[in-house]
């Protein structure tokens, strides 16, 4: 047996948040966090609510706060030492709907605003035969490290920055989503992309700290697109 | 510009003449007080919450009425559609009596 | 209530006093059966959490981020109106 502190809130009861312990046998469970999760709701307490879709790691559902570290919670694997314990809580600085789902409109409408979609002065049909937006293997390389993103948003709710100005930054998350449709041949917005980021807040509020590429459960660096975006941001004004 | 009668008119002229209309407004077509006191009264009266004999004009909505701060929303709202106007939320905030929205009203120059 | 004029109001409370207002002006904008039906919802959320304590800001705050979200949806030109069903006696 093994025990896991788990954040409960419900609005509906009116009362206060609180961590409600639960001893779960991990040796006939599955490996992961989020199989711990089912065994709770399936055994002990059908109230406990978590966002959860593919368990695989590809859907970006169950993020979630695990031992002080964001993760998913499918992809987390459950230390079997009965010694330890395991604290899960919500997404970092989000606001709670219940126990651990978040809201994620804030995020979703900043997604929303980078406009996350290809972008093209020319019609379709009238750049190759066939309407494909055709592209080079190495122009298709480029966004190699960046399309993976699931939009779990672990990454922007570990960053210090992000909690202090999630209605003004945009957070890592949605500019590595942006730096992926600066840097995609086939958009021709590029210009305009730059300038609706050249902001101190949406984009410059990146201090590099970091957190961002360490967890983020893809192995992606936003980071490291956020100063790509700062380097072409500098350099689309030398022109 | 050439402006004709009728609000339907004016209104499909916009913001723009908003301001001309003020100005008319401004010049003298305040609502006689009297008139705006028996509206207020009776719009207070009807509001299915309040006992009809308890409303003087200068009934308290919350202390005299017995109303909460939601009915008290709902009557300034009903002040609105009365008298076609908008009132905004820092001004509702301070119509807490029947004499507050009577005061209100009658220096209101568009009210109608 | 207590002696003397209203109880001052706090910040939060005009806020959630505005979004009543809000409220009630999107209902205005509906067809006449719709508008009822938005203002008897309305009233219904507010009633259901009229025993709240004041100072519980964490879940006013949170019922004025779902009923701005209930709005927003309501606003939205897809959406004509809202209802309240009452479960039948039991």
């Amino acid at each position: 047996m093994r025990e896991f502190q788990i954040y409960r809130w419900d609005p509906d009861s009116q009362g206060k948040p609180s961590y409600a312990s639960y001893n779960v046998d991990v040796n006939s469970c599955g490996p992961m966090m989020l199989d711990v999760l089912f065994k709770i709701k399936d055994e002990q307490d059908h109230t406990l609510a978590f966002r959860r879709s593919c368990r695989e790691g590809i859907c970006g559902s169950c993020a979630m706060n695990i031992d002080g570290t964001n993760g998913l919670a499918c992809l987390t694997k459950v230390d079997r030492d009965p010694s330890k314990k395991s604290k899960i809580a919500p997404l970092p600085h989000m606001f709670v709907v219940k126990d651990l789902v978040v809201d994620m409109s804030n995020f979703y409408a900043q997604y929303k605003s980078i406009r996350p979609y290809l972008q093209s002065k020319t019609p379709a049909d009238a750049t190759k035969e066939g309407g494909e937006y055709l592209q080079s293997r190495e122009d298709r390389t480029k966004l190699d490290g960046l399309y993976e993103c699931i939009l779990c948003a672990c990454c922007s709710t570990s960053c210090p920055s992000y909690w202090w100005n999630e209605d003004k930054y945009l957070g890592p998350a949605v500019l590595l989503a942006a730096y992926r449709w600066i840097i995609d041949s086939r958009d021709q917005f590029t210009a305009e992309r730059l300038a609706q980021l050249d902001d101190a807040y949406k984009l410059y509020r990146c201090h590099t700290i970091m957190n961002c590429a360490k967890v983020c459960p893809k192995g992606l660096n936003p980071g490291k697109a956020i100063a790509k975006i700062k380097q072409s941001v500098h350099l689309s004004h030398a022109v | 510009m050439r402006l004709t009668a009728g609000s339907n008119c004016l209104q499909a002229l916009g913001v723009q003449s908003a301001g001309l209309v003020r100005g008319f407004a401004e010049q003298g077509t305040f609502l006689d007080k009297k008139d705006v006191t028996d509206r207020v009264l009776s719009v207070v009266k009807n509001f299915d919450k309040v006992d009809p004999s308890k409303v003087t004009p200068t009934s308290h909505f919350q202390n005299d009425l017995g109303l909460d701060s939601l009915d008290t929303v709902e009557v300034v709202m009903a002040f609105e559609e009365e008298f076609a106007v908008e009132i905004p939320d820092s001004e509702a905030d301070r119509i807490l009596s029947t004499s507050d929205a009577i005061d209100y009203l009658a220096s209101h120059p568009m009210a109608k | 209530m207590p002696v003397g004029r209203t109880p001052r109001v706090s910040g939060l409370q005009r806020q959630v006093l505005h979004f009543y207002r809000n409220v009630i002006r999107t209902a205005r904008e509906a067809r006449p059966a719709e508008s009822q039906q938005i203002l008897q919802f309305a009233r219904a959320e507010f009633e259901r959490y009229r025993e709240v304590d004041r100072k519980n800001y964490q879940l006013i705050e949170h019922l004025l981020r779902k009923g701005t979200k209930q709005l927003n949806l309501l606003q939205s030109t897809e959406v004509i109106g809202v209802q309240l069903h009452r479960a039948a006696a039991s």
